[in-house]
């Protein structure tokens, strides 16, 4: 899939990354906040709310079918909507932040520090060298999304065995995101970074265009709240799969069309 | 064989800046090319050009039988480039880059950091092969670079002013190794400078530039009999015969002009003829440098 010339530039752009604290720390940051800490905080606004205050009421009002349930089944009910259909929603901002890191790193910041043209003087092509850039991007956004992901299995599931002694099965809403949807728009983060990395002169501004692929996921997360757009399971695996078809389509067409001159112009 | 010939050459930017204005010439193999001219005289561009990192308006190039155009991938494993813009890894040591630059040239980590070492040891810079980039200073990181560009053993060498930051120490081991190079392994060198005394020290072809256009090619020889129709000596002797074409410049100090080098012993030998003592005899060679600000100044046409 790879020649070594190209294993050389992903291993030197991961390098990059890790090596750099500001990055290191912005890759290890905010996937622990969104795996670990606000998990947390939601699971402990449940779990911790008295049943019969108003707050609870509210929540409860998410859930079909609320006032049929009991105290115990509503608990459970409202956990389960919060680890299956809530909490996935921050792995979907964790692959975007991270691949945006990364990618605004390894495309711009050569550009930055006047690397790239150091680059462009080897025998690999520019397809080449994109290519190899891209997957150092996507490897290390989707790596840092499963070990984000392994950390609320385990965090999710001590917490609720602590206080309610009960373990709760994971949906396969889950599976769906993580095999379709994580490795789609991680892809689609990138291939935008890459587009703009022709035209960005520095890290900062194509990061904050990045930030702009999070306001959908936001207004997506508002939905999962307020029970207006809540999921099942063939909605999320026809999402997982169109996305991935344009993650792909923009990734075989995101280098055409980029020559040496375009990317080196100042 | 040639290692670089370009026909008609043209580059005008897309802001409408002629860069490059109809140039032709060639490079045989094994030549130390010298291409000078001031700053923005189109030098880098046609490193560029050469390296199909830019495409022409108009024109053919070829690079050991590479079309740049075409064949930039193929042509790059043969060539290595150092020009300001192309930097390295500041986060790196200077073994790590150099060994991922052989990496990317197809070698191995090992070949690679041999390679690696044995360059930073003729360029002074063993000490420093674990220390990080970032801590380099301005002579260490062009030494660093030269390196990088010859770690692939390329055939055609582009440097686009390789001393420049460089003390007189540096820029001796620089100019050892660029002659060892030439002489031992037969690279051919395409050094781009406006340090016109530095390229005489090292070239041995010249072509010299200015506003985009070739003013000149040929060695110092050829540029200095298109330039100039005569030699020039200084005699101090305290008889000057009158049959001589001298002319007095100071208290027994004459300016005596001729065309061909082999007249200096006949002119030594006519003034120790008619009795003259003669003290001292100073040739006055053409310097890269006249032969440059006499081309400018005559208006050369550009070379075709």
């Amino acid at each position: 899939m790879f020649n070594n010339r190209q294993k050389a530039i992903m291993v030197k752009d991961i390098r990059g990354i890790t090596e750099n604290k500001r990055y290191f720390s912005v890759l290890t940051i905010l996937p622990l906040l969104f795996s670990v800490v606000f998990p947390t905080m939601m699971l402990l606004t449940v779990l911790m709310s008295p049943t019969d205050s108003s707050s609870f009421t509210e929540m409860a009002r998410i859930l079909p079918d609320f006032q049929k349930l009991d105290q115990e089944q509503l608990i459970r009910e409202l956990l389960s909507l919060m680890v299956n259909n809530v909490i996935p929603i921050f792995f979907l901002i964790i692959p975007i932040m991270t691949a945006s890191v990364m990618a605004a790193s390894s495309f711009v910041g050569e550009k930055e520090k006047r690397t790239l043209e150091t680059l462009l003087y080897s025998p690999l092509s520019i397809r080449e060298i994109f290519r190899a850039k891209v997957y150092a991007s996507f490897l290390v956004g989707v790596l840092v999304t499963y070990v984000s992901f392994i950390l609320t299995v385990i965090v999710v599931e001590v917490e609720l065995y602590i206080f309610k002694g009960m373990l709760l099965p994971l949906s396969l809403n889950w599976l769906w995101v993580m095999l379709l949807i994580v490795p789609a728009i991680t892809i689609i983060s990138i291939v935008l970074i890459v587009k703009g990395s022709a035209k960005a002169m520095s890290i900062e501004e194509s990061q904050q265009k990045a930030a702009f692929l999070i306001l959908p996921l936001a207004l997506l997360m508002i939905g999962q709240f307020t029970g207006i757009l809540v999921f099942s399971g063939w909605i999320v695996v026809s999402i997982g799969l169109v996305l991935l078809v344009i993650a792909l389509l923009l990734l075989r067409y995101s280098m055409t069309g980029f020559t040496y001159e375009r990317l080196l112009d100042r | 064989m040639n290692a670089i010939e370009i026909r008609q050459l043209e580059k005008i930017y897309s802001e409408g800046k002629k860069a490059i204005d109809d140039i032709s010439l060639v490079v045989p193999e094994g030549t130390i090319f010298g291409f000078l001219g001031p700053n923005g005289a189109g030098k880098t561009t046609t490193v560029k050009l050469l390296n199909g990192i830019l495409n022409p308006t108009h024109g053919e190039m070829r690079v050991l039988g590479f079309d740049p155009v075409s064949e930039a991938g193929k042509l790059h494993q043969s060539t290595g480039v150092l020009t300001e813009h192309a930097g390295m890894y500041d986060h790196f040591s200077g073994i790590d880059n150099l060994r991922f630059f052989g990496q990317l040239f197809g070698m191995t980590k090992a070949e690679s950091e041999t390679r690696g070492m044995g360059l930073l040891e003729k360029l002074g810079l063993t000490d420093a092969a674990k220390v990080k980039l970032k801590s380099y200073s301005t002579g260490m990181r062009q030494r660093l670079s030269l390196a990088r560009t010859l770690i692939h053993r390329p055939k055609v060498l582009f440097l686009d002013e390789p001393t420049s930051g460089l003390d007189p120490e540096s820029t001796k081991s620089v100019n050892e190794l660029l002659l060892e190079l030439s002489k031992e392994e037969g690279t051919t060198i395409f050094l781009c400078t406006h340090q016109l005394r530095y390229a005489q020290e090292i070239c041995n072809e010249y072509g010299l530039m200015d506003n985009g256009q070739l003013l000149a090619l040929g060695s110092l020889e050829q540029l200095r009999r298109r330039t100039f129709d005569h030699y020039k000596v200084i005699i101090e002797t305290d008889i000057m015969p009158q049959s001589l074409n001298s002319k007095r410049i100071g208290k027994n100090k004459y300016e005596l002009s001729f065309q061909e080098k082999a007249e200096v012993p006949q002119l030594v030998k006519a003034i120790v003829q008619q009795g003259g003592n003669i003290s001292q005899v100073t040739p006055l060679d053409y310097s890269l440098e006249d032969i440059y600000f006499a081309l400018l100044e005559g208006g050369e046409g550009h070379v075709q």
